[in-house]
């Protein structure tokens, strides 16, 4: 039996020997140590746990390991060297849009699932981008800001 | 075929029709409903590196939509009707989009599903496989309740067949408790065709009210036939009948509330159609 | 704008951001086991008897049999207990704790143990409970007269239903036993709370008690009181495994047993005389669930808030704190004021109606000024900006012509717009502050010329750590970048008091800035100092009397005025929240963007409170919505349009001119939503949260 599971984490190729049923979540935090990846809920309602898998925005929590096999995934970890990332950060130091900064992790990888697609998104397709990653502390007018600066700031960048 | 503990994953549909004849395994689509309460002993056949099932194609009559196919897959393929985009459009969010699937929706057998009402008023058939063959049936006949379905053992759902033609005048509203993230209370779904001032289809799905998705062909048929204004005459009957019929349940809401929402869409639904 | 409310970058900006920030989650420690906890299922109960199997090697349970010191928690009152003494108040009450190197056997452990209870029957219904925690009342004027020479007397009941924090992060801590000494780390608002309660239930004395706070992600008071128990709890646990034991909760564990805000029932009158409120009459009953816990202050505060932001001249409030077999509830951002504010809105909206005034006229005309007496025969020392704070709200929201076209509407689509007029009292209630709290800080001046601030002041996302920076970078006159301030040890920094209240700018700021003050006087470069410096009372204050609930309960207060729109579908009873809008006064906000940030998720909790959070209990006491997709907070896209705007009004006894502000936002939200509801659906309405079924009910009676 092969057990082991392939793919690709921040870049690196990288194994896995945990059962193919096992919550991605818990691999990235508990064995490659990945804890800016947040755990808010277990059940795909609050986005705290956002990867990018496959390029595509994904819940960590709802992915079973078995079935990334072969895959690409980014967290806040490999994604914070990005340039990308950069214009990201400086954007959200403006409005000061990290409070407890729990949601925060996932909710950059959203904005940045977001602009990829969009790299000009309006006020409603911003709040509909983020709309899976609940956030208690800012109301999010500051993260919706910080998105249309770094669009501005970053141009070019997505 | 890859074999980890826990799990098979597989690249073709022969092989995990063949897994499936063998071993008693749970198929894994996206996994956003499984998930939720993973279970620690749970085996999954991973389904998502399947290619057929994660076409989507036309053929004269049909859109197949393969049962692995992501809800934002659905959503931006320009085959997809508008209605089934709706539905896609107010279904969680951005992450649960791209991972949640159309197949996985409809075999949880909740009655919540939100793709699921709109298959049901489309007239949607399943295309269901196990290694001898497969059969293809309408998707009322695949359910027995909540969260019970008539797929055995051996068989996979592979795709979704939904009629090409006369989806395009609809009615859709789901209600749920906010604007995202949202899990549906009440979801109607309709469709309105009439040819030449009769009418020909008069389709009506509810869901988030009982243990399935509620459709009833037999009242429906009332209208079907008469023109517009014949359906007018008689639509304080039809309603009653509804009335009669639709007993939701109680849930997160009140069976009331259920029955308030339903009865008033329906209304708008036949108003809106000129009745 | 003063120049020190110019934005600059969170400190703690960049480690949230870049996922390298440690919440205790986060944290491993050799040896480490992880705890959870078995709970009690039922209500109210004796415990028969606790099956266990057998542990594995490395595996322990742990009960109260294991407690050192007192099987109490320390919070106002000692009634809760670390573990259960042997009976159950409330479904989710600790019992005993498993602890192990692997979770999932200490979960696969958990299975297997069975409680026998020899159950009772709990009382869950707060007007049943026959058991008062707390009772206080007050008055002011002749409210007898008022009520025996009215021409009319109006009667209502409100009522105002649970609220869950959900911050993202749930509840978590680590406990550690060294050479006697227990040190317990993690999530928490108050250090030397959780300091206090460890050295009892441990029977240490201080100096064997260390409390650190970890990056924390979240709390909205929801992390005042309960730390102090799960603090205790894995302290036991490290001093009888001989291990580090960390125990972070599951969402669901978390919203079963965390602390909520308290239901309420409020039942008000009012005496009218020639077409003018001459006396207000309230009874308010507050659930405090099983446990005492913050209670008593939440009540007062509520008690405080009864009559709202207007001048009556004769008035009485009576409240009480009864005990039902339900979750104890705690502290929320608000603290007891949004309960009793939501009431008297509603209250003088409905009032207003059977005067033949409009609303805003009416609390216009009733408004608080400088000079007058407060409710509790205190006074409003300083100025009030409800005049300019109106005016701004009227041009950001157009409330005025809204209400007057929103009136008598037809077809599908129903418009409402309302309004609401709060404060929230800043600081410690009472003399507390004086009192109990007594707050000290230190700042330490380094040989390399860095000053560190040393405070028991956590940063929980608010961001205190980079408002305390500038108060010290600016009074200094020296960079931020020379400024430290790290999260809280009890073992490096003095007592400053809870993060709670709102007093944390305004009353530890302030030290710091006097302690500042000293240092710039004394400064001596290369070399190190220290100054301390000690709370003191404002001697403006009218002394508060607790037995006589009178005089000034805080020494200024924050305002806010708030309005909300909102659209109707009368065929799905759901409710589109079209706009939203704030005005506030928090002095001079110390950082704007901070401020901002502050007053815009405030005001959406506090409209969730309103509208869609709603926790569901059952008639076996059990939370039915304890995840997150069933108990429904907004997200980004439920209130697209929320604006927030401050007014500046200097509190001179605030550093540079500030005072609290983190709860304000928090009070006025629900009753602005509400009266949108009552506009849109044109009747009154007495309860939040206000659901798509209520409002559902309202539009079905209206069809019969």
């Amino acid at each position: 039996m092969n057990g082991q599971i392939h793919f690709t984490l921040n870049g690196e190729k990288v194994t896995s020997d945990r059962h193919a049923n096992e919550r991605l979540l818990d691999v990235l935090r508990e064995d490659f140590k990945l804890t800016g990846v947040k755990c808010g809920c277990k059940e795909g309602e609050c986005g705290a746990c956002s990867v990018l898998l496959n390029g595509v925005l994904a819940n960590s929590c709802m992915v079973a390991m078995g079935s990334i096999e072969g895959s690409e995934v980014v967290t806040i970890e490999g994604y914070s060297k990005t340039k990308r990332f950069q214009a990201l950060s400086d954007a959200y130091a403006q409005t000061s849009a990290v409070q407890c900064g729990f949601c925060i992790p996932g909710m950059v990888l959203a904005c940045e699932a977001l602009l990829a697609k969009n790299p000009n998104p309006t006020d409603a397709e911003i709040r509909k981008g983020i709309s899976g990653n609940l956030c208690r502390c800012t109301g999010y007018n500051a993260i919706v800001e910080a998105v249309k600066i770094a669009a501005r700031e970053g141009k070019g960048l997505w | 075929m890859v074999t980890f503990s826990n799990g098979y994953l597989v690249d073709n549909l022969a092989d995990a029709l063949k897994i499936r004849s063998e071993i008693d395994v749970t198929p894994y689509a996206g996994g956003t409903d499984l998930m939720v309460d993973a279970k620690e002993d749970a085996v999954y056949l991973f389904l998502n590196k399947i290619p057929e099932l994660r076409r989507i194609y036309s053929d004269e009559q049909y859109l197949h939509i393969g049962a692995a196919c992501t809800y934002t897959e659905i959503f931006e393929n320009s085959l997809s009707p508008q209605i089934l985009k709706d539905a896609i459009d107010y279904l969680a969010a951005p992450a649960i989009r791209n991972m949640g699937t159309a197949g996985g929706n409809i075999c949880n057998a909740s009655p919540k599903a939100d793709t699921a009402l709109i298959f049901y008023v489309a007239d949607a058939k399943l295309r269901i496989c196990n290694t001898s063959g497969e059969r293809i049936l309408p998707i009322e006949d695949f359910y027995v309740g909540r969260g019970k379905t008539v797929l055995q053992k051996d068989e996979l759902l592979v795709e979704i067949l939904v009629p090409k033609q006369g989806l395009e005048h609809y009615y859709y509203k789901k209600v749920g408790a906010r604007q995202a993230l949202a899990i549906s209370r009440v979801a109607f779904a309709g469709i309105f065709t009439t040819e030449n001032g009769i009418i020909t289809r008069c389709a009506m799905a509810f869901g988030s009210v009982a243990d399935t998705v509620l459709r009833f062909r037999d009242l429906e048929a009332l209208f079907v036939g008469k023109s517009i204004a014949e359906a007018k005459s008689i639509r304080s009957q039809f309603i009653a009948n509804y009335e009669q019929a639709i007993v939701p349940i109680r849930g997160r809401v009140s069976a009331e509330y259920r029955k308030s929402v339903c009865m008033n869409l329906l209304e708008d639904f036949l108003t809106q159609n000129g009745i | 704008m003063e120049s020190i409310s110019k934005s600059i970058p969170k400190r703690d900006h960049f480690p949230k951001i870049s996922g390298s920030a440690k919440y205790v989650d986060d944290l491993s420690f050799e040896g480490m086991l992880h705890g959870k906890i078995v709970r009690s299922t039922v209500a109210c109960a004796d415990i028969k008897e606790i099956l266990i199997p057998d542990l594995p090697e490395g595996y322990f349970v742990i009960d109260k049999n294991d407690i050192p010191g007192i099987n109490s928690v320390h919070i106002v009152d000692d009634d809760t207990p670390v573990f259960s003494d042997g009976t159950v108040n409330y479904v989710g009450e600790p019992i005993l704790m498993v602890a192990g190197k692997d979770l999932k056997v200490v979960n696969r452990l958990m299975k297997l143990i069975k409680v026998v209870y020899d159950e009772k029957e709990p009382v869950l219904d707060m007007m049943k409970s026959e058991t008062i925690f707390y009772q206080y009342g007050y008055t002011k004027g002749d409210w007898e007269t008022a009520f025996r020479e009215a021409d009319k007397i109006i009667e209502e009941d409100f009522q105002t239903g649970y609220q869950e924090h959900t911050y993202m992060e749930v509840q978590g801590m680590i406990g550690f036993y060294e050479n006697g000494k227990s040190i317990v780390r993690g999530s928490m608002q108050c250090p030397y709370y959780v300091h206090t309660a460890v050295k009892r239930a441990m029977g240490l004395e201080s100096d064997k008690v260390q409390v650190i706070q970890e990056e924390m992600g979240g709390a909205f008071g929801g992390k005042e009181d309960y730390p102090s128990i799960l603090g205790c709890q894995v302290a036991v646990a490290a001093y009888k495994t001989g291990k580090p034991v960390k125990v972070v909760f599951d969402r669901s564990e978390d919203i079963i047993c965390s602390p909520k805000r308290h239901p309420a029932k409020m039942h008000y009158r009012a005496a009218i005389k020639n077409g003018k409120i001459t006396g207000i009459d309230a009874d308010i009953v507050y659930n405090c669930g099983a446990y005492t816990t913050l209670s008593p202050v939440v009540l007062q505060r509520g008690l405080i808030c009864a009559t709202g932001v207007y001048n009556f001249k004769n008035l009485r409030v009576r409240g009480k704190g009864v005990k039902t077999n339900t979750v104890p509830n705690g502290a929320f951002r608000g603290f007891g004021g949004p309960q009793t504010f939501f009431a008297i809105e509603m209250f003088m909206d409905h009032l207003a109606k059977e005067i033949g005034m409009d609303s805003l006229s009416l609390k216009e005309s009733m408004v608080v000024k400088q000079g007058d007496d407060s409710a509790t025969s205190g006074k409003y020392h300083f100025h009030i900006p409800f005049p300019e704070m109106i005016e701004k709200l009227d041009q950001m929201s157009d409330f005025r012509k809204k209400r007057e076209a929103f009136r008598n509407q037809t077809g599908r689509y129903r418009s409402g717009i309302g309004l609401s007029l709060v404060y929230h009292g800043c600081g410690f209630t009472g003399s507390g502050e004086r009192d109990l709290i007594k707050g000290v800080v230190k700042i330490v001046k380094n040989t390399d010329d860095t000053v560190e601030l040393l405070t028991a002041g956590t940063d929980m996302g608010q961001g205190l750590k980079t408002a305390f920076a500038k108060i010290a970078s600016d009074t200094l006159e020296i960079p931020l970048e020379r400024i430290i301030v790290q999260n809280p040890d009890t073992d490096r920094v003095p007592n400053s008091g809870p993060t709670a209240a709102s007093r944390s700018l305004m009353v530890v700021g302030k030290l710091l800035q006097r302690a500042a003050e000293k240092l710039k006087r004394d400064w001596k470069p290369g070399e190190y100092q220290e100054f301390v410096e000690k709370y003191v009372h404002p001697d403006f204050m009218i002394p508060w009397d607790l037995s006589k609930f009178q005089g000034d309960p805080y020494p200024d207060y924050s305002w806010s005025a708030n309005a909300v729109e909102v659209k109707v579908d009368t065929l799905t009873a759901t409710t589109e929240i079209v706009g939203a809008w704030g005005v506030y006064d928090v002095g001079t906000p110390i950082d704007m963007a901070i401020i901002k940030g502050q007053m815009q998720g405030g005001f959406l909790q506090a409209i969730g409170y309103g509208s869609m959070e709603l926790l569901d209990v059952n008639d076996k006491g059990v939370i039915r919505n304890n995840s997150f997709s069933d108990y429904i907070i907004p997200t980004s896209m439920d209130v697209p349009h929320l604006e927030t705007e401050v007014v500046e009004n200097t509190y001179d006894n605030g550093p540079f001119g500030g005072k609290g502000a983190g709860e304000l936002p928090a009070v006025g939200g629900a009753p602005a939503y509400v009266e949108a509801m009552e506009n849109a659906l044109g009747v009154n309405l007495h309860h939040t949260p206000f659901s798509q079924e209520d409002t559902m009910k309202v539009l079905e009676a209206f069809k019969k």
